[in-house]
């Protein structure tokens, strides 16, 4: 028999062996995510053409090619709205920013009210969204079947949230904080997308931006105005930030209790027939790199050096080391890191010199480890949960080596 | 010299417009996400094309029945979508003949 007739053969074997086992209940697998889709034809305004999920609201993921380079440009950044009503004028010289609730002198911020009476800091810091690869989990967790690119880094300029928490004053027993954003649904039953944070973990990294990588932001990234939270997950930085209220209780809010949760349980996992009753927020971003170039289907030459670049990061412990594979997991061999002055909430850019001296297929693969020792499990090894949040298993690309 | 001034004032009318002329805003593009031709198009596209597009309903891909079924009800009960319950397996219907997978569960 042929090789190939023969691999054919066993496919086919494999999938009837598979059918009779549909009845049962969908097996939990966990695989690469999708990674084959083209971007539109279509570009949205300020962006370049995207991977388009959605119109109305807005969904656009960036291409893996984008993460041969630490810094994501304004263009090719990731776009997720929850409602499909998003304003598309702002006049930046009458918008404001509202803080009231506890506090002694509720405010009226405008952009420039942020820009001359705050400190301007800048900082670098990726922001992903929690369900980024969602499409790696099966059976299908609920949400926006996401490829690699639901995340980018860009360099934020803005003033600290304390410093505008301090500027309104916060009353004893002040708590928390309820975000408001510009968007709103389109059906008058449905709740507001309005996020909480609780006021003991604000640090001095969150910031309130008004400028992405040297820019303004981009309508479709918040403009005027969104807050950074680096380390987390991209799911309470507020775009087009317009309220925030102080209160001492914490608020109950649909987008709070209702999305963006994981089970409370040390690996944060379940099983479709057998959901984990007590559910926690995602917050902290695990340890994750994503391969840049060569992408799936790449085909390149045989004894040709080619140079493996991607990112890595986690949730603020920093990346000490990111491995690559070349065999699909069997042997490693470490990868050069930039410098690391973009700090420890930035992409952290790794490149690896490789020169192929066989044909046919290799799997390269990357994993990062953070300075706490914390890495990736291989990508079958991540465990399911409803919500398909977390992904973070190592990241695979198949290339073709040709003479 | 008169003329000059008032040269140089246009000139800085024009200056300032152009900083402060930043943007007239952003117009979002329409995208098409067509829907499978068949029984039941009519009435899913009226339910489930009111507060999303249909890009956002067929990026889970091809799903169970159940699934279906889950998802229209999340919608009912989450983001109490004005479905009424009669209406529920019409759009389960269409949704798993066009994008079903075959499999009941
Ligand atoms: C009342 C408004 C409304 C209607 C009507 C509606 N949806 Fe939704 N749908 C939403 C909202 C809100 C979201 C989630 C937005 C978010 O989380 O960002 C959503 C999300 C989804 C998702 C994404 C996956 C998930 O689990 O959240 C799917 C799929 C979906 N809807 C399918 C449907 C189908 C099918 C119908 C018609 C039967 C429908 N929707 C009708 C409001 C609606």
């Amino acid at each position: 028999m042929q090789r190939r007739e023969f691999f054919k053969t066993t496919a086919i074997l494999a999938g009837s062996a598979a059918l009779t086992n549909v009845d049962a209940a969908e097996q939990v697998e966990i695989t690469q995510p999708i990674d084959n889709r083209p971007v539109a034809d279509i570009a949205f305004p300020q962006k370049q053409p995207l991977i388009t999920h959605s119109d109305r609201p807005p969904l656009l993921e960036t291409p893996r090619k984008v993460f041969a380079h630490p810094i994501t440009p304004n263009d090719l950044f990731f776009v997720r709205w929850h409602m499909p009503l998003i304003p598309t004028y702002i006049n930046p010289h009458a918008f404001e920013i509202t803080i009231d609730g506890l506090v002694n002198n509720p405010l009226r911020l405008s952009i420039d009210d942020l820009k001359k009476r705050f400190e301007a800091v800048e900082i670098t810091a990726v922001m992903q969204c929690g369900g980024n690869s969602r499409s790696a989990f099966h059976p299908t967790a609920g949400g926006i079947q996401w490829g690699v690119g639901a995340m980018g880094c860009a360099k934020w300029k803005g003033a600290r949230l304390k410093d505008i928490l301090a500027a309104a004053g916060l009353k004893p027993g002040a708590a928390w904080l309820t975000l408001d954003g510009a968007e709103k649904p389109v059906y008058n039953q449905t709740d507001d997308f309005k996020r909480a944070l609780e006021i003991d973990r604000i640090t001095d990294d969150m910031i309130v931006a008004y400028e992405m990588n040297g820019e303004a932001l981009p309508y479709l990234n918040g403009f005027p105005v969104r807050l950074i939270l680096p380390g987390i997950y991209a799911d309470s930085w507020m775009k087009m930030l317009r309220r925030i209220t102080v209160t001492a209780k914490e608020p109950h809010l649909h987008f709070m209790e209702h999305a963006y949760r994981i089970p409370d349980n040390d690996c944060e996992c379940e099983l479709p027939d057998k959901l984990y009753p007590k559910t926690k927020p995602i917050e902290k971003m695990n340890v994750k790199s994503l391969i840049g170039f060569p992408e799936n289907g790449a085909r390149i030459r045989k004894d040709t050096e080619m140079i493996v670049r991607g990112v890595a990061f986690d949730g603020g412990d920093g990346i000490a080391r990111v491995d690559i594979s070349t065999d699909g997991g069997a042997t490693w061999q470490e990868a050069t890191l930039d410098d690391g002055k973009a700090g420890r909430y930035a992409f952290r850019a790794f490149r690896y010199a490789f020169t192929p001296t066989q044909m046919g297929e290799i799997r390269i693969m990357a994993r990062a480890t953070n300075t706490k020792g914390e890495t990736q499990p291989f990508a079958h090894e991540v465990k399911w949960n409803r919500g398909g949040y977390k992904f973070n298993g190592i990241d695979e690309v198949r290339v073709e080596v040709i003479t | 010299m008169k003329r000059k001034i008032v040269t140089t004032a246009a000139l800085l009318v024009i200056a300032s417009q152009s900083t402060f002329a930043e943007h007239k805003g952003i117009k979002l593009p329409h995208m098409e996400f067509p829907m499978a031709k068949g029984e039941g198009m009519y009435a899913t596209k009226g339910m489930c094309n009111m507060c999303h597009s249909w890009g956002y309903t067929i990026n889970q891909g091809k799903q169970s029945k159940a699934f279906w079924r889950k998802k229209v009800r999340k919608m009912i009960d989450v983001f109490h979508a004005p479905i009424k319950d009669e209406d529920v397996e019409v759009a389960v219907t269409y949704l798993f003949a066009h994008y079903g997978n075959g499999k009941e569960e």
